[in-house]
Protein backbone atom coordinates (compact mmCIF):
# COMPACT_ATOMS: atom_id res chain seq x y z
CA UNK A 1 0.00 0.00 0.00
CA UNK A 2 1.43 3.29 -0.84
CA UNK A 3 1.36 5.28 2.07
CA UNK A 4 0.13 8.93 0.09
CA UNK A 5 -2.84 6.79 -0.52
CA UNK A 6 -3.68 6.87 3.14
CA UNK A 7 -3.04 10.53 3.82
CA UNK A 8 -6.41 12.31 4.79
CA UNK A 9 -7.37 13.98 2.15
CA UNK A 10 -10.06 16.45 3.66
CA UNK A 11 -7.69 19.29 4.51
CA UNK A 12 -10.19 21.64 6.75
CA UNK A 13 -13.99 20.96 8.87
CA UNK A 14 -16.33 23.37 9.23
CA UNK A 15 -19.41 22.60 10.87
CA UNK A 16 -22.72 23.65 8.98
CA UNK A 17 -24.21 25.67 11.76
CA UNK A 18 -27.66 26.87 12.76
CA UNK A 19 -30.35 24.91 10.61
CA UNK A 20 -34.06 24.85 10.33
CA UNK A 21 -36.89 22.21 9.12
CA UNK A 22 -39.24 23.16 6.36
CA UNK A 23 -42.48 21.05 5.87
CA UNK A 24 -42.85 20.48 1.98
CA UNK A 25 -46.81 20.03 1.36
CA UNK A 26 -48.20 18.35 -1.62
CA UNK A 27 -51.83 18.66 -2.12
CA UNK A 28 -52.18 16.11 -4.36
CA UNK A 29 -53.54 12.62 -3.22
CA UNK A 30 -50.50 10.29 -2.68
CA UNK A 31 -51.29 6.94 -3.44
CA UNK A 32 -49.12 3.69 -1.88
CA UNK A 33 -48.24 0.64 -3.30
CA UNK A 34 -50.63 -0.94 -1.94
CA UNK A 35 -53.17 0.46 -3.19
CA UNK A 36 -54.22 3.00 -0.14
CA UNK A 37 -54.28 6.51 -0.30
CA UNK A 38 -53.47 9.72 1.47
CA UNK A 39 -55.68 12.90 0.54
CA UNK A 40 -52.42 15.15 0.58
CA UNK A 41 -48.73 14.60 2.06
CA UNK A 42 -46.06 16.43 4.51
CA UNK A 43 -42.39 15.74 4.29
CA UNK A 44 -40.57 17.45 7.33
CA UNK A 45 -37.02 18.09 5.59
CA UNK A 46 -33.64 19.90 6.28
CA UNK A 47 -31.00 20.77 3.74
CA UNK A 48 -27.38 22.46 3.55
CA UNK A 49 -25.38 23.53 1.07
CA UNK A 50 -27.04 25.15 -1.98
CA UNK A 51 -28.03 23.95 -5.10
CA UNK A 52 -26.44 24.73 -8.20
CA UNK A 53 -27.73 26.27 -11.08
CA UNK A 54 -27.35 23.41 -13.06
CA UNK A 55 -29.24 21.31 -10.03
CA UNK A 56 -26.90 18.40 -10.69
CA UNK A 57 -25.38 18.57 -7.27
CA UNK A 58 -28.19 17.18 -5.04
CA UNK A 59 -27.35 14.25 -2.20
CA UNK A 60 -30.56 12.85 -0.81
CA UNK A 61 -29.73 11.03 2.54
CA UNK A 62 -32.32 8.53 4.01
CA UNK A 63 -32.65 7.99 7.76
CA UNK A 64 -32.55 5.31 9.97
CA UNK A 65 -35.74 3.87 12.00
CA UNK A 66 -35.30 6.30 14.47
CA UNK A 67 -33.84 8.73 12.65
CA UNK A 68 -35.19 11.99 11.57
CA UNK A 69 -34.44 14.97 8.81
CA UNK A 70 -32.51 16.39 11.44
CA UNK A 71 -28.82 15.16 10.19
CA UNK A 72 -26.46 17.92 10.53
CA UNK A 73 -25.91 21.04 12.27
CA UNK A 74 -28.16 22.40 15.44
CA UNK A 75 -31.70 24.01 15.82
CA UNK A 76 -30.86 26.98 18.40
CA UNK A 77 -27.83 27.92 20.90
CA UNK A 78 -29.85 25.93 23.56
CA UNK A 79 -29.57 22.67 21.58
CA UNK A 80 -26.80 20.57 22.40
CA UNK A 81 -27.73 17.70 20.61
CA UNK A 82 -26.68 17.82 16.97
CA UNK A 83 -28.02 16.11 13.84
CA UNK A 84 -27.29 12.04 13.85
CA UNK A 85 -24.93 12.31 10.90
CA UNK A 86 -23.05 15.63 11.70
CA UNK A 87 -19.93 14.44 11.94
CA UNK A 88 -20.58 13.44 7.97
CA UNK A 89 -21.98 16.32 6.64
CA UNK A 90 -20.91 20.14 6.41
CA UNK A 91 -18.08 21.88 4.79
CA UNK A 92 -14.93 19.73 4.11
CA UNK A 93 -16.36 16.20 5.55
CA UNK A 94 -17.49 13.61 3.21
CA UNK A 95 -20.43 14.84 2.57
CA UNK A 96 -19.60 18.14 1.89
CA UNK A 97 -22.01 20.80 2.25
CA UNK A 98 -19.10 23.39 0.01
CA UNK A 99 -19.97 21.34 -2.63
CA UNK A 100 -23.32 19.83 -2.13
CA UNK A 101 -26.83 20.40 -2.04
CA UNK A 102 -28.18 17.81 1.18
CA UNK A 103 -31.29 17.45 1.37
CA UNK A 104 -32.63 15.08 4.29
CA UNK A 105 -36.53 13.96 4.83
CA UNK A 106 -37.91 12.59 7.57
CA UNK A 107 -39.85 9.30 6.32
CA UNK A 108 -43.65 8.94 5.13
CA UNK A 109 -44.95 7.18 7.87
CA UNK A 110 -42.72 9.09 10.30
CA UNK A 111 -43.58 11.13 13.55
CA UNK A 112 -41.44 13.69 13.49
CA UNK A 113 -43.38 16.11 11.31
CA UNK A 114 -43.89 14.29 8.04
CA UNK A 115 -46.88 12.25 7.37
CA UNK A 116 -47.75 9.21 9.23
CA UNK A 117 -50.52 7.41 11.51
CA UNK A 118 -50.15 9.79 14.27
CA UNK A 119 -51.37 12.51 11.54
CA UNK A 120 -54.75 14.20 11.48
CA UNK A 121 -56.50 13.31 8.12
CA UNK A 122 -57.87 16.34 6.46
CA UNK A 123 -60.59 14.51 5.16
CA UNK A 124 -61.75 13.12 9.10
CA UNK A 125 -60.54 15.39 11.09
CA UNK A 126 -59.12 12.97 13.16
CA UNK A 127 -55.77 10.92 13.27
CA UNK A 128 -55.03 8.67 11.40
CA UNK A 129 -53.76 6.03 13.57
CA UNK A 130 -54.74 2.63 12.19
CA UNK A 131 -56.47 3.90 8.77
CA UNK A 132 -52.83 4.95 7.59
CA UNK A 133 -52.45 2.60 4.38
CA UNK A 134 -49.74 -0.51 4.62
CA UNK A 135 -46.65 1.29 4.06
CA UNK A 136 -43.84 0.32 2.05
CA UNK A 137 -40.45 1.21 1.57
CA UNK A 138 -40.81 1.83 -1.85
CA UNK A 139 -44.24 4.40 -0.49
CA UNK A 140 -41.12 5.99 1.34
CA UNK A 141 -38.80 6.45 -1.91
CA UNK A 142 -41.98 7.49 -3.72
CA UNK A 143 -42.85 10.35 -1.31
CA UNK A 144 -39.14 11.37 -1.46
CA UNK A 145 -39.05 11.96 -5.12
CA UNK A 146 -41.98 14.77 -4.81
CA UNK A 147 -39.71 16.39 -2.58
CA UNK A 148 -37.00 15.95 -5.23
CA UNK A 149 -39.15 17.10 -8.00
CA UNK A 150 -40.40 20.25 -5.89
CA UNK A 151 -36.78 21.44 -6.23
CA UNK A 152 -36.94 20.83 -9.78
CA UNK A 153 -33.64 18.09 -9.81
CA UNK A 154 -34.36 15.83 -12.47
CA UNK A 155 -31.17 13.59 -11.32
CA UNK A 156 -29.14 13.56 -7.93
CA UNK A 157 -26.12 13.28 -7.76
CA UNK A 158 -25.98 10.63 -5.17
CA UNK A 159 -28.40 8.55 -2.56
CA UNK A 160 -27.26 7.40 0.67
CA UNK A 161 -28.32 6.15 3.49
CA UNK A 162 -27.72 3.40 6.70
CA UNK A 163 -30.17 0.77 7.97
CA UNK A 164 -33.62 1.89 6.65
CA UNK A 165 -31.65 4.44 4.88
CA UNK A 166 -29.45 1.95 2.96
CA UNK A 167 -33.29 0.13 2.00
CA UNK A 168 -34.56 2.93 1.23
CA UNK A 169 -31.04 3.88 -1.21
CA UNK A 170 -31.77 1.00 -3.03
CA UNK A 171 -34.64 0.73 -3.67
CA UNK A 172 -34.14 4.12 -5.22
CA UNK A 173 -31.79 2.95 -7.49
CA UNK A 174 -33.91 0.24 -8.28
CA UNK A 175 -37.46 2.69 -8.70
CA UNK A 176 -35.36 5.56 -10.38
CA UNK A 177 -32.36 4.40 -12.17
CA UNK A 178 -32.58 7.99 -14.39
CA UNK A 179 -32.60 10.14 -10.92
CA UNK A 180 -30.06 8.40 -9.62
CA UNK A 181 -26.21 9.41 -10.36
CA UNK A 182 -25.08 6.95 -7.82
CA UNK A 183 -25.16 5.28 -4.40
CA UNK A 184 -24.12 4.36 -1.27
CA UNK A 185 -25.96 1.91 1.25
CA UNK A 186 -24.57 1.10 4.71
CA UNK A 187 -25.61 -1.70 6.67
CA UNK A 188 -28.53 -2.64 5.30
CA UNK A 189 -29.66 -6.26 3.29
CA UNK A 190 -32.08 -7.51 0.43
CA UNK A 191 -34.13 -8.55 2.83
CA UNK A 192 -34.95 -8.78 7.05
CA UNK A 193 -33.20 -12.03 8.40
CA UNK A 194 -36.03 -14.15 10.23
CA UNK A 195 -33.77 -12.78 13.27
CA UNK A 196 -34.94 -9.61 12.13
CA UNK A 197 -38.30 -9.87 12.23
CA UNK A 198 -38.58 -11.76 15.34
CA UNK A 199 -36.92 -8.77 16.88
CA UNK A 200 -39.40 -6.67 15.55
CA UNK A 201 -42.69 -8.51 16.23
CA UNK A 202 -41.24 -9.12 19.75
CA UNK A 203 -40.97 -4.90 19.80
CA UNK A 204 -44.59 -4.55 18.43
CA UNK A 205 -45.92 -7.30 20.50
CA UNK A 206 -44.74 -5.38 23.32
CA UNK A 207 -46.41 -2.12 22.03
CA UNK A 208 -49.80 -3.86 21.40
CA UNK A 209 -49.80 -5.80 24.47
CA UNK A 210 -49.79 -2.43 25.80
CA UNK A 211 -53.23 -2.10 27.48
CA UNK A 212 -52.57 1.81 26.83
CA UNK A 213 -52.19 0.98 22.81
CA UNK A 214 -56.37 0.59 22.78
CA UNK A 215 -55.90 -0.89 18.71
CA UNK A 216 -53.80 1.76 18.03
CA UNK A 217 -56.56 4.31 18.91
CA UNK A 218 -54.45 6.11 21.65
CA UNK A 219 -54.46 10.03 22.69
CA UNK A 220 -51.21 10.74 21.88
CA UNK A 221 -50.69 11.65 25.52
CA UNK A 222 -51.52 8.84 26.91
CA UNK A 223 -49.79 6.24 24.53
CA UNK A 224 -48.49 2.83 25.28
CA UNK A 225 -45.31 4.43 26.48
CA UNK A 226 -43.92 0.95 28.36
CA UNK A 227 -44.92 -0.91 25.69
CA UNK A 228 -43.11 1.61 23.23
CA UNK A 229 -40.03 1.92 25.50
CA UNK A 230 -39.82 -1.74 25.91
CA UNK A 231 -39.85 -2.23 22.27
CA UNK A 232 -36.98 0.15 21.66
CA UNK A 233 -34.54 -1.24 24.79
CA UNK A 234 -34.79 -4.21 22.76
CA UNK A 235 -34.18 -3.31 19.68
CA UNK A 236 -31.30 -0.86 21.21
CA UNK A 237 -29.35 -4.36 21.71
CA UNK A 238 -29.81 -5.68 18.45
CA UNK A 239 -28.17 -1.93 17.05
CA UNK A 240 -25.06 -2.55 19.27
CA UNK A 241 -22.45 -6.03 19.46
CA UNK A 242 -22.00 -8.13 22.37
CA UNK A 243 -18.06 -6.86 22.12
CA UNK A 244 -18.31 -3.03 22.49
CA UNK A 245 -21.25 -3.62 25.20
CA UNK A 246 -18.69 -5.45 27.27
CA UNK A 247 -16.13 -2.58 26.76
CA UNK A 248 -18.90 -0.03 27.31
CA UNK A 249 -20.36 -1.20 30.06
CA UNK A 250 -19.37 -4.77 31.45
CA UNK A 251 -20.70 -5.55 34.79
CA UNK A 252 -20.44 -1.90 36.28
CA UNK A 253 -22.56 -1.30 38.84
CA UNK A 254 -24.92 1.71 38.64
CA UNK A 255 -25.39 2.13 42.53
CA UNK A 256 -23.88 0.20 45.43
CA UNK A 257 -27.18 0.94 47.65
CA UNK A 258 -28.33 -2.25 49.00
CA UNK A 259 -31.82 -0.88 50.27
CA UNK A 260 -32.93 -0.35 46.95
CA UNK A 261 -35.75 -2.46 45.59
CA UNK A 262 -34.44 -5.61 44.36
CA UNK A 263 -35.43 -4.97 40.57
CA UNK A 264 -34.57 -1.36 40.53
CA UNK A 265 -31.59 -0.34 38.59
CA UNK A 266 -28.79 -2.13 39.46
CA UNK A 267 -26.08 -2.38 36.37
CA UNK A 268 -24.88 0.44 34.18
CA UNK A 269 -26.04 -1.37 31.17
CA UNK A 270 -29.86 -1.02 32.77
CA UNK A 271 -29.65 1.83 33.63
CA UNK A 272 -28.37 3.13 29.76
CA UNK A 273 -31.52 1.36 28.28
CA UNK A 274 -33.93 2.29 30.49
CA UNK A 275 -33.09 5.80 29.54
CA UNK A 276 -32.91 4.59 25.47
CA UNK A 277 -36.44 3.62 26.21
CA UNK A 278 -37.45 6.52 27.71
CA UNK A 279 -36.05 9.21 25.57
CA UNK A 280 -37.48 7.01 22.58
CA UNK A 281 -41.08 7.64 23.94
CA UNK A 282 -40.95 11.71 24.25
CA UNK A 283 -40.02 11.79 20.88
CA UNK A 284 -41.42 8.72 18.69
CA UNK A 285 -45.07 7.69 18.09
CA UNK A 286 -46.21 3.88 18.78
CA UNK A 287 -48.23 3.62 15.94
CA UNK A 288 -45.30 5.08 13.46
CA UNK A 289 -42.90 2.55 15.27
CA UNK A 290 -45.47 -0.53 14.28
CA UNK A 291 -45.60 0.77 10.39
CA UNK A 292 -41.97 1.74 9.78
CA UNK A 293 -40.86 -1.84 11.44
CA UNK A 294 -43.58 -4.06 9.36
CA UNK A 295 -42.54 -1.96 6.59
CA UNK A 296 -39.05 -2.96 7.08
CA UNK A 297 -40.19 -6.85 7.96
CA UNK A 298 -41.92 -6.93 4.33
CA UNK A 299 -38.56 -5.42 2.39
CA UNK A 300 -37.73 -7.54 0.20
CA UNK A 301 -35.38 -7.37 -3.51
CA UNK A 302 -35.48 -11.13 -3.76
CA UNK A 303 -39.40 -10.75 -4.43
CA UNK A 304 -41.21 -11.63 -6.46
CA UNK A 305 -38.91 -13.08 -8.73
CA UNK A 306 -35.56 -13.33 -7.65
CA UNK A 307 -32.59 -10.86 -6.61
CA UNK A 308 -31.28 -10.51 -9.75
CA UNK A 309 -34.68 -10.24 -11.39
CA UNK A 310 -35.12 -7.08 -8.87
CA UNK A 311 -31.86 -5.41 -8.94
CA UNK A 312 -31.33 -5.53 -12.98
CA UNK A 313 -33.13 -2.20 -13.30
CA UNK A 314 -30.05 -0.80 -11.40
CA UNK A 315 -28.17 1.51 -14.03
CA UNK A 316 -26.13 3.83 -11.61
CA UNK A 317 -22.76 3.00 -9.84
CA UNK A 318 -23.02 2.31 -6.11
CA UNK A 319 -21.15 1.19 -2.96
CA UNK A 320 -22.77 -0.89 -0.17
CA UNK A 321 -20.54 -1.08 3.01
CA UNK A 322 -21.02 -4.19 5.82
CA UNK A 323 -19.74 -4.29 9.28
CA UNK A 324 -18.62 -7.29 10.71
CA UNK A 325 -19.99 -6.33 13.94
CA UNK A 326 -23.25 -6.17 12.96
CA UNK A 327 -25.60 -9.05 13.59
CA UNK A 328 -29.06 -7.22 13.14
CA UNK A 329 -27.94 -6.57 9.39
CA UNK A 330 -24.79 -8.81 9.19
CA UNK A 331 -22.21 -8.54 6.05
CA UNK A 332 -23.74 -11.18 4.40
CA UNK A 333 -27.07 -9.64 3.41
CA UNK A 334 -25.04 -6.34 2.39
CA UNK A 335 -22.49 -8.30 0.03
CA UNK A 336 -24.96 -10.24 -1.48
CA UNK A 337 -26.76 -7.00 -3.16
CA UNK A 338 -22.79 -6.45 -4.73
CA UNK A 339 -23.22 -10.12 -5.65
CA UNK A 340 -26.37 -10.00 -7.39
CA UNK A 341 -25.32 -6.50 -8.75
CA UNK A 342 -21.70 -7.76 -10.32
CA UNK A 343 -23.63 -10.61 -11.70
CA UNK A 344 -25.71 -8.65 -13.40
CA UNK A 345 -22.47 -6.76 -15.16
CA UNK A 346 -22.79 -3.24 -13.16
CA UNK A 347 -20.92 -1.26 -11.18
CA UNK A 348 -21.11 -2.10 -7.81
CA UNK A 349 -18.38 -2.42 -4.90
CA UNK A 350 -18.64 -3.76 -1.33
CA UNK A 351 -16.52 -2.82 1.14
CA UNK A 352 -16.69 -3.99 4.83
CA UNK A 353 -15.05 -2.15 8.35
CA UNK A 354 -13.82 -4.19 10.99
CA UNK A 355 -15.60 -1.88 13.76
CA UNK A 356 -17.22 -2.69 17.25
CA UNK A 357 -20.25 -1.36 17.55
CA UNK A 358 -22.62 -3.72 15.53
CA UNK A 359 -25.23 -2.44 13.78
CA UNK A 360 -24.90 1.34 14.76
CA UNK A 361 -21.13 1.31 13.26
CA UNK A 362 -22.19 3.64 10.43
CA UNK A 363 -23.37 6.39 12.96
CA UNK A 364 -19.84 6.41 14.56
CA UNK A 365 -17.17 8.39 13.07
CA UNK A 366 -14.32 6.45 11.60
CA UNK A 367 -11.61 7.23 8.98
CA UNK A 368 -11.92 4.32 6.65
CA UNK A 369 -15.62 5.22 6.59
CA UNK A 370 -15.12 9.05 6.21
CA UNK A 371 -12.69 7.71 2.97
CA UNK A 372 -14.98 5.51 1.84
CA UNK A 373 -17.77 7.87 1.54
CA UNK A 374 -16.01 11.00 0.51
CA UNK A 375 -14.33 9.49 -2.65
CA UNK A 376 -16.91 7.70 -4.09
CA UNK A 377 -18.93 11.04 -3.81
CA UNK A 378 -16.86 12.60 -5.18
CA UNK A 379 -15.85 10.55 -7.80
CA UNK B 1 5.82 6.28 -11.76
CA UNK B 2 8.56 4.84 -9.60
CA UNK B 3 10.93 2.34 -10.98
CA UNK B 4 9.32 -0.01 -8.60
CA UNK B 5 5.59 0.66 -9.76
CA UNK B 6 7.11 0.48 -13.44
CA UNK B 7 8.45 -3.14 -12.48
CA UNK B 8 5.10 -3.96 -11.15
CA UNK B 9 3.14 -3.02 -14.35
CA UNK B 10 5.28 -4.87 -16.64
CA UNK B 11 2.32 -7.38 -17.15
CA UNK B 12 -0.31 -4.81 -17.45
CA UNK B 13 0.89 -3.98 -21.20
CA UNK B 14 1.01 -8.31 -21.84
CA UNK B 15 -2.48 -8.49 -20.30
CA UNK B 16 -3.48 -5.73 -22.55
CA UNK B 17 -2.72 -7.76 -25.31
CA UNK B 18 -4.99 -10.65 -24.80
CA UNK B 19 -7.87 -8.74 -23.85
CA UNK B 20 -10.13 -7.23 -26.38
CA UNK B 21 -12.16 -3.93 -26.19
CA UNK B 22 -15.41 -3.98 -23.95
CA UNK B 23 -14.17 -7.55 -22.51
CA UNK B 24 -15.42 -7.88 -18.98
CA UNK B 25 -12.59 -8.83 -16.34
CA UNK B 26 -12.48 -10.03 -12.89
CA UNK B 27 -8.94 -9.38 -11.37
CA UNK B 28 -8.57 -11.48 -8.23
CA UNK B 29 -5.93 -10.38 -5.77
CA UNK B 30 -6.89 -6.94 -7.45
CA UNK B 31 -4.74 -4.85 -5.65
CA UNK B 32 -4.86 -1.28 -5.90
CA UNK B 33 -6.91 -1.39 -8.78
CA UNK B 34 -3.69 -0.19 -11.29
CA UNK B 35 -4.27 -3.03 -13.72
CA UNK B 36 -7.87 -2.68 -13.91
CA UNK B 37 -7.80 1.25 -14.67
CA UNK B 38 -4.97 0.75 -16.99
CA UNK B 39 -7.53 -1.95 -19.16
CA UNK B 40 -10.27 0.63 -18.53
CA UNK B 41 -8.59 2.96 -20.20
CA UNK B 42 -6.91 0.99 -22.98
CA UNK B 43 -9.49 -1.29 -23.43
CA UNK B 44 -12.62 0.27 -22.59
CA UNK B 45 -13.30 -3.46 -20.64
CA UNK B 46 -16.01 -3.89 -17.76
CA UNK B 47 -13.35 -4.90 -14.47
CA UNK B 48 -14.09 -5.94 -11.00
CA UNK B 49 -11.66 -6.43 -8.70
CA UNK B 50 -11.66 -8.76 -5.43
CA UNK B 51 -9.15 -7.83 -3.05
CA UNK B 52 -9.19 -8.71 1.00
CA UNK B 53 -8.14 -5.74 2.62
CA UNK B 54 -10.05 -2.75 2.82
CA UNK B 55 -7.73 -0.23 1.91
CA UNK B 56 -7.00 -2.05 -1.60
CA UNK B 57 -10.87 -1.79 -1.62
CA UNK B 58 -9.94 1.90 -1.18
CA UNK B 59 -7.42 2.72 -3.60
CA UNK B 60 -10.06 1.19 -6.06
CA UNK B 61 -12.87 3.55 -5.12
CA UNK B 62 -10.72 6.63 -5.58
CA UNK B 63 -9.52 4.81 -9.41
CA UNK B 64 -13.20 4.62 -10.10
CA UNK B 65 -13.09 0.44 -10.27
CA UNK B 66 -15.49 -1.39 -8.88
CA UNK B 67 -14.25 -3.83 -5.99
CA UNK B 68 -15.49 -6.68 -4.17
CA UNK B 69 -14.06 -6.86 -0.36
CA UNK B 70 -13.71 -10.31 0.49
CA UNK B 71 -12.95 -13.89 0.01
CA UNK B 72 -11.39 -15.06 -3.82
CA UNK B 73 -13.57 -18.76 -3.42
CA UNK B 74 -16.49 -17.11 -2.19
CA UNK B 75 -17.13 -14.84 -4.97
CA UNK B 76 -15.95 -17.07 -7.37
CA UNK B 77 -18.40 -18.96 -6.36
CA UNK B 78 -22.01 -16.75 -6.63
CA UNK B 79 -21.34 -16.15 -10.44
CA UNK B 80 -22.53 -18.46 -13.27
CA UNK B 81 -20.00 -20.31 -15.97
CA UNK B 82 -18.24 -18.05 -18.04
CA UNK B 83 -19.36 -14.67 -16.45
CA UNK B 84 -15.98 -13.39 -17.66
CA UNK B 85 -13.93 -12.94 -20.46
CA UNK B 86 -10.92 -12.86 -18.83
CA UNK B 87 -10.18 -13.72 -14.91
CA UNK B 88 -6.55 -12.36 -13.77
CA UNK B 89 -4.79 -13.80 -11.02
CA UNK B 90 -1.66 -11.29 -10.91
CA UNK B 91 1.01 -12.43 -8.15
CA UNK B 92 -1.97 -13.54 -6.54
CA UNK B 93 -1.45 -17.62 -6.98
CA UNK B 94 1.27 -18.04 -4.82
CA UNK B 95 -0.51 -16.68 -2.17
CA UNK B 96 -3.86 -18.72 -2.68
CA UNK B 97 -4.40 -21.18 -0.31
CA UNK B 98 -6.08 -23.68 -2.55
CA UNK B 99 -4.81 -22.68 -5.91
CA UNK B 100 -5.76 -26.05 -7.69
CA UNK B 101 -9.67 -25.57 -7.09
CA UNK B 102 -9.58 -21.89 -7.23
CA UNK B 103 -8.24 -21.78 -10.82
CA UNK B 104 -10.58 -24.79 -11.87
CA UNK B 105 -13.32 -22.36 -10.79
CA UNK B 106 -11.99 -19.49 -12.29
CA UNK B 107 -11.69 -21.03 -15.49
CA UNK B 108 -15.66 -21.93 -15.41
CA UNK B 109 -16.29 -18.16 -14.11
CA UNK B 110 -14.05 -17.29 -17.17
CA UNK B 111 -13.74 -17.85 -20.53
CA UNK B 112 -9.85 -16.67 -19.97
CA UNK B 113 -7.88 -17.19 -16.84
CA UNK B 114 -4.73 -14.82 -17.08
CA UNK B 115 -1.62 -15.77 -14.56
CA UNK B 116 1.14 -14.06 -13.90
CA UNK B 117 3.86 -14.71 -11.00
CA UNK B 118 7.46 -14.42 -10.16
CA UNK B 119 9.33 -17.64 -11.43
CA UNK B 120 11.09 -19.09 -8.63
CA UNK B 121 13.17 -21.22 -10.94
CA UNK B 122 14.92 -17.73 -12.50
CA UNK B 123 19.04 -17.88 -11.85
CA UNK B 124 19.15 -15.46 -9.78
CA UNK B 125 16.72 -16.83 -7.30
CA UNK B 126 18.40 -19.85 -7.08
CA UNK B 127 21.84 -18.41 -6.71
CA UNK B 128 20.01 -16.54 -3.50
CA UNK B 129 19.33 -19.60 -2.31
CA UNK B 130 22.25 -21.51 -2.83
CA UNK B 131 24.09 -19.10 -1.67
CA UNK B 132 22.80 -17.54 0.94
CA UNK B 133 20.13 -19.64 2.22
CA UNK B 134 17.16 -16.98 1.46
CA UNK B 135 14.20 -16.74 0.09
CA UNK B 136 13.44 -14.01 -2.70
CA UNK B 137 13.48 -10.56 -1.91
CA UNK B 138 13.05 -8.43 -5.06
CA UNK B 139 11.26 -4.74 -5.92
CA UNK B 140 8.29 -6.47 -5.97
CA UNK B 141 8.25 -8.34 -2.78
CA UNK B 142 10.77 -6.38 -0.90
CA UNK B 143 9.93 -6.93 3.05
CA UNK B 144 11.09 -9.46 5.14
CA UNK B 145 9.43 -12.56 5.48
CA UNK B 146 8.33 -11.43 8.73
CA UNK B 147 6.31 -8.90 7.01
CA UNK B 148 4.98 -10.27 4.43
CA UNK B 149 1.71 -12.47 3.53
CA UNK B 150 2.38 -16.38 3.57
CA UNK B 151 3.27 -17.48 -0.05
CA UNK B 152 3.83 -20.77 -1.96
CA UNK B 153 6.62 -19.69 -5.06
CA UNK B 154 6.74 -22.04 -7.72
CA UNK B 155 8.68 -22.13 -10.92
CA UNK B 156 7.74 -22.07 -15.14
CA UNK B 157 8.49 -25.80 -15.34
CA UNK B 158 6.28 -25.97 -12.17
CA UNK B 159 3.40 -24.02 -13.48
CA UNK B 160 3.75 -25.97 -16.84
CA UNK B 161 3.27 -29.35 -15.39
CA UNK B 162 0.47 -28.89 -13.50
CA UNK B 163 -1.57 -27.45 -16.65
CA UNK B 164 -0.24 -30.12 -18.56
CA UNK B 165 -1.80 -32.77 -15.94
CA UNK B 166 -4.87 -30.33 -15.07
CA UNK B 167 -5.38 -30.71 -19.12
CA UNK B 168 -5.58 -26.68 -19.02
CA UNK B 169 -4.86 -25.01 -22.31
CA UNK B 170 -2.39 -22.49 -22.59
CA UNK B 171 -3.34 -20.50 -24.99
CA UNK B 172 -0.84 -17.66 -24.93
CA UNK B 173 2.57 -16.96 -22.98
CA UNK B 174 5.29 -14.67 -22.64
CA UNK B 175 8.37 -14.69 -20.30
CA UNK B 176 10.10 -11.51 -19.13
CA UNK B 177 13.67 -11.53 -18.54
CA UNK B 178 14.93 -9.94 -15.00
CA UNK B 179 14.14 -6.45 -15.70
CA UNK B 180 10.88 -7.59 -16.17
CA UNK B 181 10.33 -5.30 -19.29
CA UNK B 182 12.24 -7.08 -22.00
CA UNK B 183 11.27 -10.51 -23.37
CA UNK B 184 12.62 -13.42 -22.56
CA UNK B 185 13.25 -16.03 -25.20
CA UNK B 186 15.14 -18.96 -24.19
CA UNK B 187 15.26 -21.11 -21.11
CA UNK B 188 12.44 -19.51 -19.24
CA UNK B 189 12.17 -21.69 -16.20
CA UNK B 190 16.14 -20.54 -15.60
CA UNK B 191 16.58 -17.30 -17.56
CA UNK B 192 12.64 -15.68 -17.04
CA UNK B 193 12.09 -13.53 -13.97
CA UNK B 194 8.80 -13.14 -14.36
CA UNK B 195 6.17 -15.44 -16.74
CA UNK B 196 2.68 -14.52 -17.92
CA UNK B 197 -0.29 -16.92 -19.40
CA UNK B 198 -3.29 -16.62 -20.77
CA UNK B 199 -4.95 -20.17 -19.97
CA UNK B 200 -8.54 -21.69 -20.94
CA UNK B 201 -10.54 -24.65 -20.41
CA UNK B 202 -10.84 -25.53 -24.07
CA UNK B 203 -8.60 -25.68 -27.11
Amino acid sequence: MNDSEQAPIIPEEGEVGFVEYQDFVSKEPFKFASGGKLPELTLRYETYGHLNAAKDNAVLICHALSGDHHCAGVHGIEERKQGWWNFMVGPGKPIDTTRYFVICSNVLGGCQGSTGPGSINSETGKAYQLDFPKLTVQDMVRAQSLLVDHFGIDRLHAVIGGSMGGMQTVQWAIDFPDRVGRYIALACGARHTAQAIAFNDTGRQAIISDPAWQQGSYDPQHGPDQGLAVARMMAHITYLSDVGMESKFGRKRRNADESKEHFDVEFEVESYLRYQGASFVSRFDANSYLYLTKALDRFDLHGPESLDATLSAVTAPGLVVGFTSDWLYPPQGNREIVESLLRLGKHATYAELAMDFGHDSFLVRAPRLYELIHRFLIR
Amino acid sequence: MSPNDKKRQADSQIIARWVHEGDRVLDLGCGRGILLEYLQQKKSIYGVGVDIDLGKILSCVKRGVPAYQGDIGAILATFPDDSFDHVILSRTVEQLEDADSTLAEGLRVGRHVTVGFVNKGFWINRLNALFHGNRTVNEVYPKPWYESMPSNPFSVAEFEAFCDERKIVIKNRAYLSGDWRNECRKLPNLLAGYAIYDLSSID
